[in-house]
């Protein structure tokens, strides 16, 4: 099934070169979860990233549906 | 005592006349510093009924016991007066080299008094202290104001000024310093404008003497390296200053978006921090010892945009920009630019014209009484705003008093998002709770500054809180608004004294502060009474604003009862009544947000 991971600022770095504005569309087996989505880039795992689906804060086994997008950026105080 | 000079530079400009004064030691110690010190003396000294641009208000810039000290960040200043966009209090907070300038003259605060019958500016490089003549000066911007001075006085000197905005008293005027750099919210640059104070200019060489200064030095670099460390792995702060929030915000649906008519912007990548990036920054600038620098010159180098200056930040984005609807960059940059040079507080600027929008494209008010179309994202129209603003010229008069004001005059109150009178910073609290509560409950009226748990509910900083819920926050907010009164009392920017302020299990003690604090001036803090002498000053600022008359704890009929319409929040008000109560008893508050007369007594706060 087709999800989108975004991410922000510097983590863009992670992304293949297809992806647009911070964006990549990735075909992933059904069961997949919100950490095995994100997992396949390298950022952080732990607390210095914040990982959210659809915009809400979830469990990171939390199961994708298609057309999901799960965006990560790095915590850092700012605003 | 070290650390505090223990000194107070008191300028009365109704008589010219210039006095030095000791700090008790036991206040210093108290009352910490900066803000802190600044509350003590404002509560002690003014009524908070007067006006707040009449002579009997009074005007403070206060450095604290980490300002010009080796202390990572040690370059901030605080302004504390009564604000007259609010009616409270304010205090706004800067950073650059002027702070450190300032407290190199051998004072930690200079404190007006009353008015000045002619423009003036105030020069101290140590001993020799001046008011001088401004007449020169008048109408000039803050950027020019701040060439001609350095050029009349010395390239060694610092400059902190007022735009046209302050002179005219708009009510969203800041002060301004190095230029970029402002000591924005609550319309302290139109409390200087009122005394007829254009700018103060400061240099010298007393640094303040160091209980430590081995361990200050030792702390100081290993800190440094912390932060230099995490800026190598790749900061965004470092990359991007705070131009890369608009994407986080955009993905929680809480950016404000068309005066909070919507939480998500269509057109964020054009205004984010990669295509800032991309097309117009030229280089970090970075505040006086500062191992993060954040700040970043940018310039627009052709067309009807050109420009050359610094920013703009993420709160200035969320409002000029998408706040306007705007999504043109370099307008964006334009507008920026222009509100530093007027003086301009970007986050009132912004959200005013915002609400205008709305009333234009409601009908409530007419293309004839503005002077032009004003339809959301006319980004011409918005910086045509700006400059009827600063100079209150047609219907700038209108705008000049904030979106308050501006709704209530044209009948439809519903449509200002403030609280305390005071525009919303960039975070649409329906979608982060907790901020909800503080905007609701902030002593200086909708502040982000004021306790950013934001930090939390949308950096995950130190832990990821969900912003959607409730519980828990209350606890959140006190703990925020105590730990900024701490780090604003300290003399540190909150971008990095964050890192030594928490822990990761949030607690609660902020061992590195304390320990920075002591090294600076041998006051033997520990961790706990740090924080109750926080607690001290937000509790202080408290009693002002009740004396001032303005206690409601509430937010504004859009945050309680129009529903988010999109994004991930969409559907949530703020759930206000399930907080409040809880913030209060914690608190130790009667449930009209009254400190009651114990926690008065346990704080060693005057009971009246
Ligand atoms: S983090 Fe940014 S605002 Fe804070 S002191 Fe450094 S450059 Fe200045």
């Amino acid at each position: 099934m087709m999800i989108q991971v975004k991410l922000i600022a510097n983590y863009r770095e992670q992304l293949p070169p297809e992806a647009i504005n911070g964006v990549v569309e990735l075909d992933v087996p059904d069961g997949t979860t919100v950490y095995q989505a994100i997992s396949r880039f390298d950022i952080p795992l732990d607390d210095t990233s914040v990982i959210v689906l659809n915009g809400l804060t979830v469990d990171m086994s939390t199961p994708l549906s298609v057309g999901d997008m799960v965006t990560a950026f790095s915590a850092i105080a700012g605003g | 005592m070290y650390g505090w000079h223990l000194k107070v530079l008191r300028v009365n400009l109704t008589t010219q006349k210039i006095t030095q004064e000791d700090v008790d030691p036991k206040i210093a110690r108290d009352y910490l510093g900066g803000r802190g010190w600044a509350i003590h003396y404002l509560y002690k000294e003014m009524d908070p009924m007067a006006d707040a641009l009449s002579p009997e208000n009074v005007l403070i810039f206060a450095t604290g016991p980490l300002t010009a000290t080796p202390a990572p960040t040690g370059n901030r200043y605080m302004v504390v007066t009564k604000s007259p966009l609010t009616g409270a209090l304010a205090h706004s907070n800067s950073g650059g080299e002027f702070p450190t300038w300032m407290k190199r003259t051998g004072f930690d605060m200079f404190i007006f008094e009353g008015k000045s019958s002619k423009p003036v500016y105030l020069f101290v490089n140590e001993d020799q202290i001046e008011l001088r003549s401004a007449v020169h000066l008048w109408g000039k911007d803050a950027h020019e104001t701040t060439d001609i001075l350095k050029a009349e006085t010395s390239a060694e000197a610092r400059v902190a000024c007022i735009g046209q905005a302050g002179e005219n008293l708009a009510l969203m005027a800041a002060i301004m310093n190095d230029k970029h750099r402002a000591a924005a919210r609550s319309g302290v640059g139109a409390v200087m404008g009122s005394k007829n104070l254009k700018a103060v200019v400061a240099m010298g060489n007393k640094n303040p003497p160091l209980h430590d200064p081995e361990g200050m030095r030792t702390l100081s670099v290993n800190t440094s390296k912390e932060v230099g460390a995490d800026v190598k792995k790749g900061s965004n702060m470092r990359i991007y200053g705070t131009s890369y929030v608009p994407q986080v915000t955009n993905t929680l649906g809480i950016l404000p978006t068309r005066n909070f008519l919507q939480g998500t912007f269509e057109h964020v990548n054009n205004i984010d921090g990669d295509a800032l990036k991309n097309q117009y920054l030229i280089r970090h600038t970075p505040c006086y010892r500062c191992p993060l620098s954040c700040g970043r010159l940018t310039e627009v180098p052709d067309g009807p945009y050109k420009g050359k200056g610094e920013g703009p930040e993420y709160e200035t984005i969320s409002s000029l920009g998408t706040g306007c609807g705007v999504s043109n960059l370099a307008a964006l940059v334009k507008a920026n630019y222009l509100c530093n040079e007027y003086g301009m507080d970007t986050i009132t600027t912004g959200m005013t014209i915002a609400a205008a929008m709305e009333m234009y494209e409601k009908g409530y008010i007419s293309e004839e009484i503005i002077g032009m179309p004003l339809k959301f994202g006319d980004h011409d129209a918005m910086i045509a705003m700006i400059k009827l603003m600063a100079f209150r010229e047609g219907f700038g008069e209108d705008l000049a008093q904030g979106s308050y004001r501006l709704a209530e005059k044209y009948g439809h109150p519903e449509i200002a998002v403030t609280t305390r009178k005071q525009e919303f910073p960039g975070y649409d609290p329906r979608g982060s709770q907790g901020m909800g509560l503080l905007y609701a409950t902030s002593n200086k009226g909708a502040s982000h500054m004021e306790g950013d748990v934001a930090y939390e509910e949308v950096f995950g900083v130190p832990v990821k809180e969900n912003p959607l819920t409730t519980e828990g926050k209350p606890e959140l907010v006190k703990h925020f608004e105590d730990s900024f009164a701490l780090m604003d009392s300290s003399g540190l920017c909150v971008f990095v004294a964050i890192r030594y302020a928490f822990n990761k299990d949030r607690m609660i003690l902020p061992l590195r502060l304390a320990e920075m604090m002591n090294l600076s001036t041998g006051a033997q803090y520990s961790p706990e009474e740090v924080m109750i002498a926080a607690e001290r000053v937000y509790n202080l600022e408290r009693m002002f604003l009740i004396k001032a008359g303005s206690t409601e704890d509430t937010l504004p009929y859009r945050m309680l009862h129009e529903p988010l319409p999109d994004g991930p929040a969409k559907g949530k008000v703020v759930e206000l009544d399930k907080m409040l109560p809880e913030f209060y008893a914690l608190r130790g508050w009667d449930e009209k947000g009254v400190p009651t007369k114990q926690k008065l007594m346990e704080l060693g706060l005057p009971l009246n």
